[in-house]
């Protein structure tokens, strides 16, 4: 047993670390990815924010300041980019449409652990840096960031990420069966993007709206984790957050193994 | 003109190919146009939800702001139909060298990387946005709908600037050999033109005005159909596509005087 552990351990790291290698193989283009990118994001939103307090009747609103909204504005385009994966599910999806997938299934090693460990790699040296950005700016305007819960709410993150990838899985292996399914990853992300909260924060939505987000998992990607670590929500959020990503990923799992069972034994691998 | 109708023909061409193309995989094209609506909904929700909190956000309240987004999406929609696929491609055919061939051909080089797809599945959120951007102007009281007519100006004026913009930042793909970055870069900067400009203050709306005019897309062209008409807005929006045409082909003949092909 502890044979294949060292075994299952050295393999993902030799993938993480692939995936980090791969990413920092273009600097300029991983400068652009880590920093440039979500400067420009933070800025654009602050601004939008700044502009809706300066106009705003009151010094709240849905009962929260503008430092609060700042550090939402801040923080949720950086776990938003944490949590969603365009790269590497078009890289899986690819894989099973062109039949290069045939190489990965001929070693010995999982196609969903493949992928899994090279985007951990790659979202762990990504976060690494372009958290500074956030961290900094709350720092110089004083945003009510909670610091201390900051591991916690990384651990919700990392937790989410594995759903994440489970719904990358179940969309490349849509392969198996449909000739093209590119547009199930955009569908797909930019659901999430309204459903995590990323765009805005849900407890500004109406109130039917704010339950049903809450109760789905997706809120646990940008939201709960933000109004935890910011203070809009407590530590009951917190843990609805995981026990919501816990069902999703039993359920989307459990699907996930279905499908791939069928996927495999009707696909004829013809690769040369 | 028998220039013109040459390559108004070889753009039929290209349109029954992609529409060839996007309807092979029915399914695929189905999700595509859902997607395109789900997008252009985040936007509009966005705005929604801020002002069930607030009346005004910048210098405009709902009414006004719902112009601005609707003629945000439809300049969008164009953009996304005629373009977006062609520049998605740029940096695979400078990197494969598919390029290479595209400028053998026996026409003008930028329209055939610009203009090869088109985006069938943008169609239906062309009509779409239209559609909206009529009804919201509708919701406005004691609109003069004579102003429409300055669009037929400022439309291609926030056109030029996105075209521009896009090729631009592709073409130094040229001068780097892997430029995935400047898709990222894009696709942040082009954020700045789905937000009214009145967000932004002093030197730096000056710079969205007049350096990178992302206010063309469609705070300047809302501007003048929601407020008193100012002129030299209109001037700027006549002027500006000429000066961008004219400072990209310059840029685009430097970039290839600088390409080595990758497919030799």
């Amino acid at each position: 047993m502890r044979t294949s552990f060292a075994a299952f351990w050295r393999r993902n790291l030799a993938l993480a670390n692939l995936g980090i290698v791969t990413n920092l193989e273009y600097r300029f283009n991983f400068i652009i990815d880590a920093f440039i990118q979500p400067i420009l994001t933070v800025g654009i939103e602050v601004l939008l924010w700044l502009a809706i307090f300066k106009t705003a009747e009151h010094a709240q609103i849905g009962g929260f300041n503008r430092e609060s909204y700042l550090a939402y504005a801040v923080w949720a385009p950086f776990l938003g980019r944490i949590t969603i994966s365009w790269m590497y599910e078009s890289m899986m999806a690819e894989e099973v449409a062109s039949g290069s997938i045939n190489t990965i299934l001929s070693r010995p090693i999982s196609f969903f652990e493949y992928y899994l460990s090279q985007m951990i790699g790659y979202k762990l040296i990504t976060t690494l840096f372009s958290m500074m950005v956030p961290v900094a700016v709350s720092i110089y305007f004083k945003l009510p960031i909670f610091y201390e819960r900051l591991p916690i709410t990384l651990l919700l993150v990392t937790y989410y990420l594995v759903l994440v990838h489970i719904m990358s899985f179940l969309v490349s292996i849509l392969g198996f069966y449909l000739t093209r399914v590119r547009s199930f990853t955009i569908l797909k992300n930019l659901t999430l993007m309204l459903l995590s909260g990323e765009l805005v924060p849900i407890d500004l939505m109406p109130k039917s709206l704010e339950k049903l987000f809450l109760f789905l998992p997706f809120s646990s990607g940008v939201y709960i984790p933000l109004a935890y670590l910011s203070g809009r929500g407590d530590f009951e959020l917190l843990k609805t957050g995981f026990f919501n990503v816990t069902w999703a990923i039993a359920v989307l799992g459990l699907f996930s193994i279905i499908f791939w069972k069928r996927g495999v034994r009707q696909y004829t691998g013809t690769g040369a | 003109m028998n220039n013109l109708l040459k390559y108004l023909s070889i753009y039929k061409a290209f349109f029954k190919a992609s529409f060839a193309a996007d309807i092979e995989y029915r399914l695929n094209f189905v999700f595509l146009i859902i997607a395109e609506f789900v997008w252009y909904s985040t936007q509009l929700i966005l705005f929604e939800v801020l002002y069930r909190h607030t009346n005004v956000i910048g210098d405009w309240n709902l009414q006004q702001m719902r112009v601005f987004i609707f003629l945000a999406l439809f300049v969008d929609s164009i953009y996304m139909i005629l373009w977006d696929q062609n520049f998605l491609a740029f940096n695979d055919n400078v990197r494969k060298g598919t390029l290479d061939l595209l400028l053998m051909k026996p026409i003008d080089s930028m329209f055939m990387l610009s203009s090869q797809r088109i985006s069938i599945s943008h169609i239906p959120c062309f009509f779409i946005t239209a559609a909206g951007c009529i009804w919201s102007l509708a919701q406005l009281p004691d609109f003069n709908w004579l102003k429409l007519l300055w669009l037929i100006f400022l439309v291609p004026a926030g056109l030029s600037v996105i075209f521009c913009g896009r090729f631009a930042l592709n073409c130094t793909a040229i001068l780097f050999t892997r430029a995935d970055f400047l898709q990222y870069v894009w696709f942040s900067l082009f954020r700045l033109g789905l937000r009214p400009d009145a967000i932004y203050s002093g030197f730096l709306r000056i710079i969205l005005i007049f350096v990178v005019p992302f206010a063309m897309v469609a705070s300047i062209p809302a501007r003048i159909l929601l407020e008193p008409t100012q002129y030299w807005m209109i001037a700027w929006g006549i002027v500006l596509p000429f000066i961008l045409v004219t400072l990209l082909k310059k840029y685009w003949r430097y970039c290839l005087s600088q390409y080595s092909s990758a497919s030799s």
